[in-house]
Parts: structure tokens; sequence; C-alpha cells
């Protein structure tokens, strides 16, 4: 919760005009049942016109009428208003803080794990200002000024309408709250297992078909579906006690508030008239009792939620920057010194790693696949700290620079680099949103990959659809590639450039290399024949370390 | 009254368009809970009557007779009882709501997901399948309000109001009028607001749906934009996505607020006058009753009553747009799936038993492949494969390829014939089909998991060693045994911890569990180093014995391996080229057309 009490606090201006026009509302509602109880049963009592002022009540009645629907209006809107900025605020938020902590390490982050986060988890959150705070902070307000108002004319009532509406707006939800946590951060737990289950089998329909598990993958959709059911409906009797107990509660409270007016009203100390007012106002407050209830229910899931979205926020970066980092040398040699790195406790991936790499130079790393080429790669951009020894840029180890202005410094093709939805210059302006066609179509060139665009329809426009379905696996890795030499950096590292490119077009590439690379440093892991004089120096990996070939 | 499809007159009741007539249709799943939802208001509007006339009769007696207090004890526990009653009520009604809506919304999840699996790949491609499973998800979940609330709140409103309009008119004629020429007037105002709320959410949740795709496709790449320092700008994306979204979710509750207004406005109009009308009697300024003098329990009874008789018709004013983003829901997931899936699912067709005794020979005559995304990818072109010949089949990256193994396994559609073990592709049953071709894609699935999880998905009932063993032959164990957990290792989504490479030898290991006719393999070494490549193919080479296999490849190292080699060439044909001959070699057009 507390990062919604910082939201709250950032758009403290609009919550309390939201609050003020609720207590309007809430007032005007109270004040409306008094004063026409008060005035019928006044009527009915007295003799004639001539004794009784009509005028001023029937003004009232109307004007508390009108006021309270103007006020619901701007109340309703100017919340939800404010609801969605602070919606936004956390949207924002919590991409912006995903940014410092990719690439995760753990497969239980997934993408349609981050996706419930990011819309479901979010749009219950927009529960909780509208449903629980503005309503309790009504609520309280309008018992203070209802206290204040039994007070001034019948205070014999204050205990019995202060206790049952404190009960029933205050005592109640919060019980329903702590019986619902539970079942609350079940059902979104098994939604976001639903959402992940439904993406499994659209993104991977083809090889269900192909594998004839169609069957498989329905019935763990409706596993799911099932389990979300019940999940539901585990929390649904005590959502439904919310409605019942507004119904109770106000009832008890009438009741009350009815046996102390009764006996009041015999010992002659209060007027008819101003019993039945002060019934129908008692009434008239438990209004805001219902949305409370209503929302207590659902508080379980929206509590769940935000402890989720927390956990997202509070994640510390495994990579920081340095308190004074120093500046990224422009240029200068790249060494591996003596660096180890291991993926957990046994399985070590490289030890006492050393190389060096000049400016300029090209060099490429080849190896067994798995062997840790990519692992290499990530640790000069330092995605990975390294666990022993150090990589130096120009004599400064990498952890004492900025990591932005290291990864300015050296681009990186991964391997499952992404085609993203948009169009292909979208795609390539990426790497440099300051570059015209011409230059586009000039690193397309490179890429090999320019007579294909220029051939479509929309050119540059042309728009991809989602993993760039539309391109076939070489087309989207040579956009990828062009997106990648389109980048302005004086490093570039490529991993698999060639994978998807058949042999003709993979062997111009690499001996291209040469030519679209010059005067930047380039390494290379792959585990392509390179042909002869594509690059400056070949090693292998294996066993963690490197050794030079030929 | 206990079925969804007893449309009241006075209620909303436009002409049901056909999305509300198919949610109509799919009501009927729960339409016993939906009975109880809609029965409880209707009972506790009765007892609304009661309590409010045993409370007027109450004060009356003790302003206007002055009777002791002691002996109005009874008719306080009268209305004590009532309370409780109503409570309980309450409670019951706003199950059933819940249960009828999750009941619906089960069966409409399994159905769409169920209708969305019998769809071709062909279909599928082209769809983003972030919004495909929002439909499934948020769209389904859109329905919620309009089965647990909307249903019973548009009856209560069609029957109570009046119920109890004519209810008073034999206490005070005049004020039974007053609401009941007011009260229909109501519908008709929600209604005109009501056609606005609608158009308003469709568009809400079209922005929903968007931003979901949005959401995951960036968070997907989130790697990608970190290395290029263009995360910070995708940050101002999402807030202008998410900011967008929230102007159109508000532009949809501005009018729903409207309509309520409109509706609180027509409320206050009748209680107030009915407050005027009692109180002028009272004070003898306006005689409408003739002889007959109003007392303070009736005049009460009816102050009491009349915001009762406006209550469902806020209610439902406060549920319309459950109807308007159910229909909305209805709409996009009618537009996302290219029509509402029937409420009876249709058998799969089934056609021709077919079955396969070791290797078939495949045949393609006339084949003509035109893609959607790309142009024609193959023009009349022949191929024949005898059986348990191993093919391999080259080219130029994007040449089609991939699609031509597509098609091959009914995974995309085509022009022409083909034929595989000698009966028509198109007639061959589907579980038939699937039990005899394995097809290795390019770029496999993982799905969430273990490793063996995945491997064990080419046949289910396979054991711990038959998976260890396929396992071992796709070279899986090279890199699992390096892990702590072997093959249990989990794997995330699209196989994150994995790399191509081994995703790709994951899904080979598939195929190994499997016994078809014929293999269909789209570059199985893509991502493999030469020694690695080399053991791969000598266990497809060992799987392949008296089997068909078909390679596409780039490796001239695996294509000199194959008895046969194709490729396709400029002119959109099929060629055979003779083992042994180089890339730059012509190739030998075996079409008959050369």
């Amino acid at each position: 919760m507390r990062l919604l009490c910082s939201l709250f606090a950032a758009r403290a201006g609009g919550l309390s005009l939201a609050l003020a026009l609720a207590c309007m509302t809430l007032a005007a509602g109270v004040a409306l049942f008094g004063v026409s109880g008060w005035f019928l049963t006044g009527a009915a009592l007295a003799a004639s016109a001539m004794t009784f002022d009509l005028f001023a009540p029937s003004a009232m009645v109307r004007g508390f009428s009108f006021l309270r629907i103007a006020s619901r209006y701007g109340e309703r809107l100017s919340g939800h208003a404010t609801t969605f900025k602070i919606l936004s605020d956390i949207r924002v938020r919590i991409f912006s803080r995903l940014i410092p902590l990719v690439p995760f390490k753990a497969a239980a982050h997934r993408t349609g794990d981050f996706v419930a986060r990011l819309t479901a988890d979010v749009e219950t959150l927009d529960m909780v200002f509208l449903q629980m705070v503005a309503p309790i902070a009504t609520a309280i307000l309008g018992a203070v000024g209802l206290g204040i108002f039994l007070v001034l004319v019948m205070p014999d009532a204050l205990p019995v309408v202060l206790i049952g509406f404190g009960l029933t707006a205050l005592a109640l939800p919060a019980l329903i709250v702590v019986a619902g946590r539970h079942s609350g951060a079940e059902t979104v737990r098994t939604a976001a297992d639903l959402r992940i289950a439904v993406l499994d089998g659209i993104d991977g329909h083809a090889d269900l078909v192909a594998l004839g598990a169609v069957g498989e993958a329905r019935q763990t959709v409706d596993a799911a579906a099932a389990e979300v059911r019940r999940a539901r409906l585990r929390q649904a009797w005590r959502i439904a006690c919310g409605p019942g107990f507004v119904v109770l509660g106000s009832g008890a409270t009438l009741i009350g508030t009815l046996w102390v007016g009764l006996q009041v009203l015999a010992e002659g100390r209060v007027s008819g008239p101003v019993m039945v007012g002060v019934l129908l106002a008692v009434t008239a407050i438990f209004e805001v009792a219902g949305p409370i209830l209503r929302g207590a229910g659902r508080l379980g899931a929206a509590s769940a939620a935000a402890r989720r979205v927390q956990s997202l926020v509070d994640m510390q970066p495994a990579i920081r920057d340095t308190a004074r980092p120093v500046a990224m040398p422009a240029s200068g040699t790249i060494s591996f010194e003596n660096v180890g790195y291991s993926y957990g406790r046994d399985h070590v991936v490289l030890s006492g790693l050393d190389l060096d790499i000049r400016d300029g130079e090209h060099i490429a790393i080849i190896g067994e696949s798995g062997t840790g080429k990519s692992t290499l790669l990530g640790l000069l951009l330092r995605l990975y700290e390294v666990d022993a020894g150090a990589i130096r840029i120009g004599g400064v180890d990498i952890r004492d620079v900025r990591q932005a202005d290291l990864h300015a410094h050296i681009a990186l093709l991964t391997q499952e680099a992404p085609v993203f939805i948009g169009t292909i210059r979208d795609n390539l302006q990426i790497a440099d949103p300051a570059a015209d066609d011409e230059a586009l179509y000039a690193v397309l060139a490179k890429a090999r990959l320019d007579g294909f665009v220029r051939g479509l329809p929309q050119g540059l426009g042309t728009w991809l659809g989602e993993s760039g379905e539309t391109l076939s696996a070489g087309q989207a890795r040579r956009l990828c590639l062009a997106r990648t030499l389109l980048s302005p950096a004086k490093v570039l590292l490529l991993d698999e450039p060639t994978a998807g490119l058949d042999r003709p077009t993979e062997a111009a590439f690499l001996a291209d290399l040469l030519a679209v690379t010059t005067g930047r440093t380039l390494v290379l892991a792959t585990h392509a024949a390179l042909p002869d004089g594509a690059v400056d120096q070949v090693y292998r990996l294996e066993a963690g370390a490197l050794s030079p070939v030929g | 009254m206990n079925t969804v499809d007893s449309t009241p007159g006075s209620a909303p009741a436009r002409s049901s368009s056909h999305e509300i007539r198919w949610l109509k249709q799919r009501g009927r799943v729960g339409r016993h809970a939906i009975g109880i939802a809609i029965l409880v208001p209707l009972l506790s509007a009765c007892l609304t009557v009661a309590q409010a006339y045993w409370l007027a009769t109450i004060l009356h007696r003790a302003i206007v007779d002055q009777v002791a207090t002691k002996t109005q004890i009874p008719a306080l526990l009268g209305l004590a009882g009532l309370v409780a009653v109503r409570a309980a009520l309450a409670w019951i009604g706003e199950s059933a709501g819940i249960r009828a809506a999750e009941d619906i919304k089960l069966a409409i999840r399994r159905d769409l997901f169920a209708a969305l699996m019998r769809r071709g790949p062909d279909w599928m491609r082209q769809r983003a399948s972030g919004e495909l499973a929002s439909q499934i998800l948020d769209q389904v979940e859109a329905l919620d309000g309009y089965f647990a609330r909307f249903v019973p709140a548009m009856i209560a409103a069609g029957v109570v109001p009046i119920a109890f309009a004519v209810g008073l008119m034999p206490v005070d004629l005049v004020v039974g009028i007053v609401l009941l020429v007011t009260a229909p007037l109501i519908p008709v105002f929600m209604a005109l607001a009501g056609w606005g709320a609608e158009a308003a959410s469709r568009q809400h949740l079209t922005a929903l749906s968007r931003l979901s795709g949005m959401f995951a496709d960036r968070l997907r790449g989130l790697l990608v934009l970190k290395l290029f320092g263009r995360a910070e700008d995708e940050v101002v994306r999402v807030r202008n996505a998410s900011d967008e979204f929230a102007q159109r979710t508000l532009a949809v509750l501005r009018i729903a607020f409207l309509s309520s207004a409109v509706l609180e406005f027509f409320a206050a109009l009748g209680v107030a006058g009915v407050a005027l009308y009692v109180g002028l009697t009272y004070l003898d300024m306006l005689n409408l009753r003739g002889s007959s003098e109003l007392g303070l329990q009736a005049g009460l009874f009816c102050l009491l009553m009349a915001p009762e008789v406006y209550m469902p018709l806020r209610t439902l004013a406060a549920h319309y747009h459950d109807r308007a983003n159910a229909k909305a829901a209805v709409a996009s997931i009618e537009a996302a799936f290219g029509g509402l899936p029937a409420v009876e699912p249709a058998e799969a067709p089934r056609g021709a038993g077919w079955t396969a005794n070791g290797a078939v020979a495949v045949s393609a005559r006339h084949l003509t492949i035109d893609t959607p995304e790309r142009d024609t990818i193959l023009s009349d072109a022949t191929l024949e494969i005898a059986a348990a010949e191993t093919v391999a089949l080259l080219g130029p990256s994007g040449i089609g390829k991939s699609t031509l193994i597509e098609v091959l396994a009914r995974l995309r559609g085509h022009q022409g014939e083909i034929r595989i073990g000698g009966t028509g592709l198109a007639a061959i049953e589907e579980e038939a089909l699937r039990r005899h071709v394995a097809v290795l894609g390019q770029r496999p699935r993982l799905f969430h998991g273990t490793i063996a999880s995945n491997i064990r998905l080419g046949r289910p009932a396979a054991t711990d060693a038959e998976v260890r063993r396929a396992a071992e032959r796709a070279c899986v164990l090279d890199f699992a045994d390096r892990l702590p957990e072997g093959l249990a290792t989990p794997i995330g989504e699209r196989g994150r911890g994995l790399s191509g490479g081994e995703g790709q030898r994951v899904a080979l290991a598939r195929i190994f569990l499997r016994d078809p006719a014929l293999v269909l393999l789209d570059e199985p070494t893509a991502h493999l180093d030469t020694e690695t490549e080399a053991r791969v193919i000598r266990s497809i080479l060992a799987f392949a014995e008296g089997r068909t296999l078909l390679i596409a490849t780039h490796s001239m190292a695996v294509a000199a391996q194959m008895d046969t080699i194709y490729e396709i060439d400029d002119r959109k044909r099929i060629a055979r080229r003779a083992p042994g001959f180089g890339l730059s070699s012509a190739a030998i057009p075996i079409d008959g057309a050369a």
C-alpha cells in the first residue's frame, strides 16, 4: 500500500475535490430526507396553513434534491478522472522500474505474467480509491456531521446511531476484507495462470496442431478456466455478504433509533416532526455503506494486486551504476582480464578468460552452442556481472561507467531480438530515431534486405504484426541485423547474425562484414563457417576459456 | 419469469441486437442461478412495502394516537424480523447472480478457446496472440456484470415500480398516478443516454485490448529497447497509451453518469411532487380526495415508498453500462474471431480414415502457393518423393521452403493436388494425419513447463525413460545434463532460458517420441555448431529409417547426406539437383516444363 499512498499524495488535489463533492452529496441526501420527514409530519399536525410556513421547507426539499444530483455527477467524474491519472502513473512507474531489471534470469518472469500485472492488476487497483478510500472518508466525515446534528436535536439517539453506523460501514467491511484476503490473492493468481495457458495455446497453435496435441491444450485451458471460476465462487459468498449487511445494519439502526425516539417522544423531550426527521436522516446516511461493503468483498483481490505491483516496484536491480561514474572512453582496447562467471552454484560458464580486442578489430568467437558465447557478449554489456576478474575498455573498468553510456558505446544483436509491432521504419529507428529513409535503405542494403522492402507496396511504412510474423525467419533476422548496424555505436556485438540465412546469403554477408563495419570494432559469436579474411582473428570458446584459431 | 428471455415491456427493451441475442442464448447455461437472482429482488420488494407500512403505522400510533411505548414492542420486533429476512434475501440474490455469471463465463471461455483451436494455422498466423487472449480473458470478464447484475436489475425495474405505484393507489390515488406516470418515462431517457454509452464503451474495450497487446510486445523486447537507450521513450509511449485508455474510459463513464443523473432528476421530481402534494393536502390547501381524510400513517407511507418506487430503476441505471460493456465485448469477440461461435459447437469434419504402414510417398502436381504476407511462393510446381526416400530442400532464405513444409503438413492452404501415401491431403482425417506426419517448424514453440514436459508433448503416454532416450538422440542431454535440475528444468514462455538451438533440439526430441510415416523438418540444425549438427543429423537419419524424410536446410553438409536434393528455383518450381553438385551448378528441372 506504500505505492498507493505515494501515488495518492501526488494527486492530492484531485482526490480532495472528489472527496469534498462526495461529502456534499451525502449531506444533501441526509438533509433532504430529514427535512421531508419533518415537513410532512409538521404539516399533518398543523391545524391550518396559516400557522405553518410551507415555503421554506419545500424550497429546501427542492434545493437539496438538485444539489445532490449535481454534486454526485461531479463527484463521480472527478473521482474517476483522478483515478485514471493514478492508474497511468502506476503503469509508467512499473514500466520504468522494469528497465533496470531486465534481463531477468528466472523463467518465472513470463511475458504473460507481466501483461497480467500491467493490465489486470492495475485495473483491479482502480477500485481502491473509488470503492474504499473515498466512501470510508465520506462515511467518517458524514458520521461526524450527523453526530453534531444529533447532539443538538436528539442526543439520546447518538450512541445507537454511531454504533450501528460504525459497525455497518467500518467494522463489518474490515471483517470481510480480512476474511477475503486469501481468496482474493487466489483469484488474481488463477487469472494469471489462465492467461498464460491461453497464450501458450494461441502462440503455439501451429505446433499443437502439428503434434495433434490440441486436445491437451484445451484440457489445460479448461482446467485453468475452471480454477478461475472456483476461486471467484469462493470469494462470492463474502462479496454477497455486503448487500446483506447493508440491509441488516441500516434496518437495525433504524429500529434502535425508533425505539429511543419513541421513548423521548413519550417523555415530551422531542416533538413528533423532529423525531420523524431524525429517523429519516439516519436512514439516509446508510447510503454510503453500500459502496463500502460492496468494495470490501473485492478488496482482497485489490490488495493482492497491490502487493504484486509493489513487489515488482521494490525489486532491486542486480546491476547498478556506481555512485561516481567516470566518463566512457571514446575508444580503447576492450580487455577481459581473468574473467569468471557461473550460472547458479555449480554451472561454471567462464573461468580465467582473457581477451584483448583492439580498436577497430574484427574478431569471431566460435564454439558449441551453450558454451557461453552469448554470456560473454552479455558480460561486456554488463547485462550480467562478472564473478571474478574485470572487463576494461581503454583501461576503464566497465563497472565504473554509467550503463547508459556503455550501452550507447556497444550495440548488441541478441539471438532472440524481436520485431516490434509497428512499421519497418519504427523498427529500424529504434536504433537511431533521427535516421532518414535514405539512411534506412542504406542499412537495409547492408543486411541484404533492401530489395525486399523496396518491393513492398508500402515500403518502409509496411506494418509488421506480432512477432513480425509476416516476415520469414530469415527476413526478421536481417531486419534486426539492419537495426543493429544502424546504431551509431562504436562496438558491434553480433550473436549468431546469420541464423536463418541460407549459406550463399550467409557467405556473402560474412564476406561483406568487413566493408559494412569498417572503423568499428566487431565481435561475432557464430557457429557458421567463416570465409577467409572475414575477420582479423577467430577464437574458439571451450571449457570456459578462449583459444585463438589459426 | 425465471428465464432471461422474458423481457418486460417497460424495461429498456429496445429491439434486441444480435449481440444481446447471443448473450441470452449463452445465458441458458446459468438459468437456474439467474432465476433465483431475478426472483429474489421481487420478493424483497414485497417485504419493503410491508416494512414501510409497518414503520408508518408505528410512527402514526406514537405521534397521533400517542400510545404507550411498551405496546409498540411487538410491532418493533416484527419490523426486526422483516429486516432480517430482507438481509438474507439480499445475500441469496447476490450469490446467485455471481454464480450464474461464473458458470456462463466458464462455458463461454471453453467454447471460445475450442473455436480458436479449430481455426486453421493460416487464420491464426495473421492475428496478434495478445489480442486474441484478451478476448477470452478480458472481454469475457466484461460479460460478468450483464449476467450477475444487469439481467436481475432489468426484470426488477420492469416489474417493481409499476407494482408499487399500483399498490399505492388504494392508499392515495393521486400519489399512485403521479408515480405511475413519471416512472415509465425514465427508461426512455435512459435508453437515449445508453446508446451513447454503448458506442463509447466499444471504444474503451478496443483500447484495452490494444493496450494489452502493446504491453506484451514492448515487454518482450524490453531488453532491446534498453540496450538502444530507447526504453525511456517507450515509457512516454506507455503513458500516452494509458492516457488514451483513460480518456476513452472516461468518455464511457461521462455518459453513463449522465444517464443516472437524468434518472435522479426524475426521481427527485417524483418524490418532491409526492411530498408537496401530501403536505398541501394536510394543510387543506389542496383536496383531491373528496371526503376521506389523509392520515399521518398514509402520508408517511407514501413518502417512504416514493423513493422505493425509483430504487429498482436507479439500480438498473447503475448497471446499465454492464449491458453496454457486454454488448461491446461481444462485438469485439465477434470482430476478433470473425463471427460468434455457435452455441452448440459443430463437430469437426471427419475425413477419410487413413492409415500408413511404414513410409509413405509424397506427390504434388500443379502446386501453387500464394501467401497473404508475401507473393506467390510456388506456381504450378511438381514434387515426387518416393516412400522411405530422404530429401533435402535447398534454396535461398525467404524463397519459401518453410511455407512449402507448412503446406505439406496441412498447416497452410494451397492450390493444386497433394497426395500423401496416395490419399489426397485434404481428405485425410485430421487425427490420422497428425499421427503419421511429424513436422518441426523453424521457430518451434516451447510451452510453459519443464524440458521433459515439452518433450512429452510428442507422446503424452511416454515413460520417463523414453523421454530421456528421445532427449539423448536429439542432443538435448548435452545441455540439459549441465543444468542442476536436468530435464526437469522449468522453462518459461517462449522458452526463456534456452537458446534457439537448444529449443529446436527439444522440439526435435518431441518428434523422436512419435512414430510418423513422414517427417518434415525445417532447418533442424540452423543454430548448431558443425560437430553437434553432425550428431543431430546422424540421429535424424537413424530415425528416418523406414520413414520418408524431407529436410529444409541451408547446410550443404546436411544436404549431401540425403538421397535427393531439391530446390525452389527462380521460376517458382521445385527442381531436382544431383547429389554432389555444388551450389553454383545449374538446377535440373523435373517438373516437365523444361
